[in-house]
C-alpha cells in the first residue's frame, strides 16, 4: 500500500512536465534567433544611414543579394553540391573507418593493445598537417580532399565509440551473462543499445569536423565549392561573398547535424536527460 | 537438490574471500546467509550463479557441476539492474527470446500481473520506483521459471515500508512454484521472516560458522515472541562471528589460527 503510493509519484511528477515543455517547445528557437537578427537589423540600419559604407562588412541586405545572384546563375547550387558531396564522402569513410576501429579496439582488448597507441600518435598530428603528404600521395583533386576530410572525422568516431564501449556497465553487460547470451547476442542486445548514445554524440562532433575540413581542403586548389567561393571572394576582393559563404556553411552545417540528431533521435528516446525535462528552464 | 562442497574463492589480486564453504539446500527451501560485510556471502552467490566460479569446490546443482550461468538457476541482484533502453516488458521477457512472440507476450503479461505492474508495462524503466524497479526485476527473474532463484541483498536499497512489502510478496511468489532460494542479506529480520535456514558466516576468509533451522509456519508474525527468539538467536550468532577472539564454532581454533586472527 505504502509502496504504491510512493511509487506513483515520480510518475505523476514526470507526466506534467512534458506538455509544458512540449508549450515551450515552438518559442525556444525564436529566443535563440533573436540577437543576430538584433544585429544583423542594426548593422543593416548603420550602413543604411551612412554610419559606415559597409565595403568591408557588408550589410544583410548586400549579402541576400549575392546570395540570390549566385543562386539565379545556378553556380551556388553547383557550389553547394560539390562541398556536399565532398563532406558527404569523407564522413562516409571516416565514419566507416572510425566505427570498425573503434568497435574491435573496445571490444578485444589484444587489438586496443596493438592498435591504440599508434592511432593515438597519429591523433596528435593536426590533420591538416597531412594535406603536403596527401596531395603528394593522392593528387590536387577530390581524392586528397576527401581523404582530409575522412581522417578529420575517423578521430572522434574511434575515440568515442572505443570509449563508449570500454564505459559500458559491468552490471548491465552481467544481465547478459545472467541469461547466456553468445557473443553476437552480447554485441547486438547489451552492448550496440549502450554505446548508441555516446555513438551518436560522436558522429555529431565528426561531422562537425568534417564541415571545418572540407573547407581547409578546398582553400588548398578547388575551383568549385563554398570553400572556393571562399577564396575567390578574398583574391577578387568580395567581402560580400565571403560572407554569403559562411552564411551558407552555418546554414548547411547546422541542417546536417539537425538531421543527424532527428534521424537518431527515435533510438535514443529511452534516455532521461536534462534536455529533455526542460533542464532548468 | 544444490549441494554446495567445500567451496572456495581466492581473487587473483589475492584476497581470500571464502573458504571450504559446504552446504545442502534442498529442492524447494529457502536458506538466507548472513554475515558482516567481507564475510564473503556475495562471493558464494556469484560462485552458485557461475558468474565467478569458485577457485575450490563445485556448486552442484541435481548432480550438474555449475561453471557458467544456468537456464535452471536465476539470480536477483541489489540494484534492479533494468536495461534502459527497453520498457518494463521487454525486461521482463529479455530471457524469453527463444520463444516465438505470443508465448512471450503471454509469459511477460502473466509475470506482470503477479509483481502487480501491468499499468507499467510500457513505461521505460526511469519512470519506475525502486520498489517497482525491483519488482520488475523479480519478475524478469522468475518469468524463466529457474529452479533456483538466487537474490544478492535484493531489498537493501529499498525503504523500511517498501522492503517489508517485497518480503511478503516475493514470499507469495515463492508459494505458487516453490523455487529453491538462497538469498544473502544483512537483515537479520528478512532471514528469519523469509527462510527456512540461516546460515551465518564469519568473515576473513568467508566460512560457514552457524547453521540455524527456523521452525516457524508460515506466513510468519513479525509480532511474535517466537518471531523475536528467533531473530535473537540469528544476531546473537551474528555477534559471535564478528568476535575474532572467539574459537571458531567449527573445530579449527588451534593455536595457529587464534594468533593469525
Amino acid at each position: 500500500m505504502t509502496a504504491e503510493l510512493q511509487a506513483t509519484q515520480p510518475t505523476e511528477a514526470a507526466a506534467p512536465a512534458t506538455p509544458v515543455a512540449r508549450l515551450r517547445h515552438p518559442a525556444r528557437p525564436l529566443l535563440g534567433l533573436a540577437l543576430p537578427l538584433l544585429l544583423a537589423g542594426g548593422w543593416e540600419l548603420v550602413v543604411h544611414i551612412g554610419w559606415s559604407n559597409g565595403r568591408l562588412v557588408p550589410p544583410p541586405s548586400r549579402i541576400i543579394t549575392t546570395i540570390t545572384d549566385l543562386a539565379r546563375t545556378g553556380e551556388l547550387g553547383r557550389h553547394i553540391s560539390v562541398t556536399l558531396a565532398r563532406v558527404g564522402i569523407g564522413f562516409g569513410l571516416g565514419v566507416a573507418a572510425g566505427t570498425l576501429m573503434g568497435g574491435i579496439c573496445g571490444y578485444w582488448s589484444l587489438a586496443r593493445r596493438l592498435f591504440d597507441p599508434t592511432v593515438q600518435a597519429l591523433r596528435a598530428i593536426p590533420s591538416i598537417a597531412w594535406v603536403p603528404l596527401f596531395i603528394l600521395w593522392l593528387g590536387i583533386f577530390e581524392t586528397s580532399k576527401v581523404a582530409l576530410i575522412a581522417v578529420g572525422v575517423f578521430f572522434p568516431v574511434y575515440l568515442g565509440l572505443m570509449g563508449a564501449i570500454l564505459s559500458v556497465d559491468r552490471k548491465i553487460v552481467e544481465v547478459g551473462r545472467i541469461f547466456r547470451l553468445s557473443g553476437p547476442a552480447m554485441i547486438r542486445r547489451i552492448l550496440l543499445p549502450a554505446v548508441l548514445p555516446a555513438y551518436v554524440v560522436s558522429l555529431r562532433v565528426g561531422l562537425g569536423l568534417g564541415w571545418m575540413f572540407v573547407v581547409a581542403a578546398e582553400f588548398m586548389g578547388a575551383s568549385e565549392g563554398l570553400g572556393y567561393l571562399l577564396i575567390d571572394g578574398q583574391q577578387l576582393g568580395k567581402p560580400a561573398q565571403i560572407v554569403a559563404a559562411i552564411v551558407i556553411f552555418a546554414i548547411i552545417g547546422k541542417v546536417t547535424d539537425w538531421l543527424l540528431e532527428i534521424g537518431t533521435a527515435p533510438l535514443l528516446r529511452w534516455q532521461d536527460n536534462f534536455a529533455r525535462t526542460g533542464g532548468a528552464a | 537438490m544444490l549441494s554446495l562442497q567445500s567451496l572456495g574463492k581466492t581473487y587473483p589480486n589475492g584476497v581470500h574471500a571464502l573458504e571450504r564453504f559446504s552446504a545442502d539446500i534442498r529442492h524447494g527451501e529457502i536458506v538466507a546467509i548472513i554475515g558482516g560485510s567481507g564475510c564473503g556471502k556475495s562471493t558464494l552467490l556469484r560462485a552458485i550463479a557461475g558468474l565467478d566460479p569458485a577457485s575450490q569446490g563445485s556448486a552442484v546443482l541435481d548432480g550438474e557441476s555449475i561453471t557458467a550461468p544456468h537456464a535452471r538457476i536465476g539470480i536477483i541482484f541489489q540494484e534492479p539492474r533494468l536495461l534502459p533502453w527497453l520498457s518494463v516488458a521487454a525486461n521482463v521477457g529479455f530471457g524469453l527470446s527463444d520463444l516465438p512472440a505470443d508465448q512471450r507476450r503471454a509469459r511477460v503479461a502473466q509475470a506482470l500481473n503477479r509483481v502487480g505492474l501491468v499499468e507499467k508495462a510500457k513505461a521505460w524503466p526511469r519512470e519506475l520506483s525502486g520498489g517497482q524497479a525491483q519488482r520488475a526485476a523479480i519478475a524478469r527473474a522468475l518469468v524463466t521459471q529457474p529452479e533456483v532463484l538466487l537474490l544478492d541483498e535484493p531489498f537493501s536499497a529499498l525503504d523500511a515500508f517498501t522492503r517489508k512489502d517485497l518480503q511478503d510478496h516475493l514470499l507469495d511468489l515463492w508459494a505458487e512454484s516453490r523455487p529453491t532460494l538462497v538469498l544473502v542479506t544483512h537483515d537479520v529480520e528478512e532471514a528469519v521472516v523469509m527462510a527456512d535456514r540461516v546460515l551465518v558466516m564469519r568473515p576473513h576468509p568467508g566460512r560457514l560458522f552457524e547453521e540455524i533451522t527456523i521452525n516457524l509456519s508460515r506466513p510468519r508474525d513479525r509480532t511474535a515472541p517466537l518471531f523475536d527468539q528467533f531473530k535473537r538467536h540469528v544476531l546473537t550468532a551474528l555477534d559471535r562471528s564478528l568476535d575474532r577472539t572467539m574459537p571458531e564454532a567449527q573445530g579449527r581454533g588451534d593455536a595457529a589460527t587464534a594468533m593469525w586472527w
